[in-house]
């Protein structure tokens, strides 16, 4: 129950509802030179409405719409691909001009309005000096909001980001005639820019556009497979102990290695069936595979990494469980639970432990199942090379081998040496 | 820096016990044992359920680290002997379902680094003395229980080791099974030269095939001698078994015959009137005669000479162990 709260119900979970959405923003704008009252100053606007995007919050509550997420525009990607962001902000170099183009056309649309008001009803009051309408240009900047568009998040997220953008485009404007209506003396706001200046775009997440949840979940349903592991292992040994044929072995010749290394070999090929079968049965089934027979291969070796670290946990189980029916349970008890935390189902909300590598990684990302998922969904999903995953697969191999190292400690001392 | 143990008495002892203690918290199971196990001997080991035989062989074998104590396998600390001088036949069936008979050998033969050719020569030659050629190929989940029994004895040999440990190796046999594995035992002794460790309850089976048995209970070594010598000083005389037509009256007779000078233990085992004498046949006619004045008659006598059994109870006593 707990695991199911925590995967559907957590309110930091990737921002549902009127949660937090996590977000990045990744800030181009070069900003821009304008004058104001014959003083001239350099603004970043981008930077503005990224503090806009950081203190808004939902109508009548404190709580932000938005968790900005600090990080490298690559970083983002990556996170975006494992949804650890709902969404991706990229402001363009130009935003500042745009933005200053709305302006002035703002100003210039409400300048020329009110002198033609003026003359239409034949009014005599003279003009204040500097009614020159401002220069008009035709810069416009694209605001991309980036993302899965499978991910409901996403849709949640972007709609959102679409109309705060809109306000703010609107609080432009609305600041701009009222700066042209307080130096002509002017009450009433009669126009609006006819340009659209600053517009927003939702670009897919490269190789997203006919994802689906089942997309998303199917490297998972392969990582817990790798987990189930766990309890054969954990099983499989227990049997040969209970069965007194462990005994046989203990008495005989061989060394703990020749065991040890067996059952590695023997799951590591189980494993190595389990993806090519699992991932055979997600591609009938509409799985959006990415990739040719390297992804195969790549995510073979991948999930072998999955495998050997279910398999030192079996292990690390079968050290300390004394029959087969309590290893199998033990067994499950722990890996459904690991598969959650691993988010092979459902996206984890974030807990960011620190960055290394140039890669973000989160809490999650100490149990070596979690860079396998995310590693695998790369790969298979997005297409991606060893180069892409190296940081991903490289902390799996370091993760993996300290747990078996402890489970091969663990189980010799324990079951291979005289009681 | 390893210590290696070399006994004086390597020449002679197969395998030694040198004050061995297994204590789980207050309990000890096994308190103090010596024993000295005689190359190329049959050696039985007997003792109630829970008198500490598993345990001490456990420790023997080196599948039990002892609290106190050694083990000696020629002469050799056990830790540093080669593990191939040791065969283990354990009491539970340890085989592997789905494997042929040929192929659990086999296994096993590897296991002990065997050069395949001498495996396979083994294998047959085993399979062939208990009487299991047929079945080489033969998957054994579907091997009798006797057949199962008799593999399981031959796994504990394929490597040819030196010392045998064969805990309660005829269990469940039928009588045909049981005497084909009494001829192997008996063979591995005076063909091989093997030394053969072995557990039972059958006193008959310990009686016919040791050439000396200890008797432990409690985890206390109470007799280790041959059985002739177990026989003629445990509980010496003849065993007169004797029943009478009024059962109600076994505790007044019994009573009544303790008066009889000769007679060195009488008690009821089962209804039935148990007497250890000495010149048992000489005492009949008086102990025919008490049972008459006690109003009563014998409805069924016999004599018999002592057995391992009478001086295993003799030892152990009757009550229950499970």
């Amino acid at each position: 129950m707990i695991i199911f709260a925590f995967a559907f119900g957590s309110p930091s979970s990737l921002g549902t509802g009127t949660a937090p959405h996590e977000i990045a923003v990744i800030n181009l704008d070069q900003g821009a030179t304008v004058s104001t009252n014959n003083t001239t100053q350099h603004v970043n606007d981008g930077s503005a409405f990224t503090q806009l995007l950081e203190n808004v919050t939902y109508a009548q509550t404190d709580t932000h719409m938005f968790t900005l997420n600090n990080v490298s525009a690559d970083q983002a990607q990556t996170m975006l691909k494992s949804r650890d962001l709902a969404a991706v902000i990229t402001i363009p170099e130009d935003f500042s001009q745009a933005v200053a183009a709305l302006t002035n056309a703002s100003a210039r649309a409400e300048t020329t309005s009110d002198i033609g008001l003026r003359v239409i009803n034949g009014s005599t009051a003279q003009l204040p000096v500097n009614t020159t309408p401002p220069k008009q240009s035709n810069v416009t900047a694209q605001v991309i909001v980036e993302g899965d568009t499978a991910s409901s998040a996403f849709g949640a997220a972007q709609g959102l980001i679409f109309n705060v953008l809109e306000q703010y485009q609107g609080q432009i404007q609305a600041s701009a005639i009222r700066q042209v209506d307080a130096t002509l003396a002017q009450n009433q706001s009669q126009s609006n820019a006819s340009i659209d200046y600053i517009s927003a775009v939702v670009q897919p997440l490269t190789g997203t556009r006919s994802l689906t949840l089942f997309d998303y979940q199917a490297p998972g349903l392969i990582v817990f497979a790798l987990l189930m592991q766990v309890s054969n292992v954990a099983q499989d040994l227990t049997r040969e102990s209970d069965a007194g044929t462990l005994d046989r072995f203990k008495l005989s010749n061989m060394r703990s290695f020749d065991l040890l290394f067996g059952t590695l070999l023997t799951w590591i090929l189980i494993a190595v069936a389990q993806i090519l079968l699992l991932l055979g049965v997600a591609v009938a089934l509409g799985f959006s595979w990415a990739g040719g027979a390297n992804s195969i291969a790549l995510s073979v070796l991948v999930g072998i990494i999955g495998g050997i670290a279910s398999i030192s946990l079996g292990l690390l189980l079968a050290a300390f469980t004394t029959n087969e029916r309590q290893a199998a349970q033990l067994g499950i008890l722990i890996a459904v639970p690991v598969s959650f935390l691993s988010g092979a189902f459902f996206p984890l909300p974030n807990e960011i432990l620190g960055t290394a590598f140039g890669t973000t990684f989160q809490v999650y990302d100490v149990l070596p199942w979690t860079l396998v998922a995310d590693a695998l969904r790369q790969v298979l999903l997005y297409g991606s090379g060893l180069g892409a995953v190296a940081v991903y697969v490289g902390v799996a191999i370091v993760l993996t081998a300290i747990l078996f190292v402890v489970g091969v400690i663990s189980y010799s001392q324990v079951r291979l040496r005289p009681e | 820096m390893s210590l290696t143990v070399k006994s004086h008495s390597a020449d002679a002892y197969a395998l030694e016990a040198q004050g061995l203690t297994k204590r789980y918290g207050d309990l000890v199971a096994v308190d103090d044992l010596s024993l000295q196990i005689k190359k190329g001997e049959i050696f039985g080991f007997l003792g109630p359920n829970g008198a500490g035989k598993s345990t001490s062989i456990n420790m023997m074998i080196g599948l039990l680290r002892p609290t106190a104590g050694a083990v000696l396998i020629n002469g050799q600390d056990r830790a540093h002997a080669p593990k191939r001088s040791i065969g283990i036949c354990p009491q539970e069936l340890v085989l592997w379902d789905e494997l042929t008979c040929a192929e659990n050998l086999t296994v096993m033969g590897d296991m002990y680094d065997l050069p395949r050719e001498l495996t396979n020569e083994r294998v047959r030659s085993l399979l062939a003395d208990l009487a299991l050629s047929e079945k080489a190929k033969t998957r054994v989940s579907q091997l009798s229980g006797g057949m199962k029994r008799r593999l399981n004895v031959a796994l504990a040999v394929i490597h040819n080791p030196d010392i045998i440990v064969l805990d309660e190796p005829s269990a469940g046999l039928d009588p045909q099974s049981r005497l084909l594995l009494w001829d192997f035992i008996r063979s591995l002794k005076s063909k091989e030269g093997k030394t053969i460790i072995l557990t039972t309850h059958a006193m008959e089976e310990a009686d016919t095939l040791s050439d000396r048995i200890a008797i432990i209970d409690h985890g206390k070594l109470l007799q280790f001698d041959t059985p002739g010598n177990l026989k003629k000083t445990i509980g010496s005389g003849d065993i007169i078994e004797m029943q009478v037509a009024d059962r109600e009256k076994n505790e007044a007779v019994m009573a009544d015959l303790k008066s009889v000078n000769g007679i060195l233990e009488i008690n009821d085992a089962g209804g039935k009137i148990n007497i250890r004498a000495l010149n048992a046949v000489s005492l009949l006619p008086e102990i025919i005669e008490r049972v008459d004045a006690t109003r009563t008659r014998v409805s069924d006598i016999s004599i018999r000479e002592n057995t391992l059994e009478d001086v295993f109870i003799y030892l152990t006593g009757r009550g229950l162990r499970e």
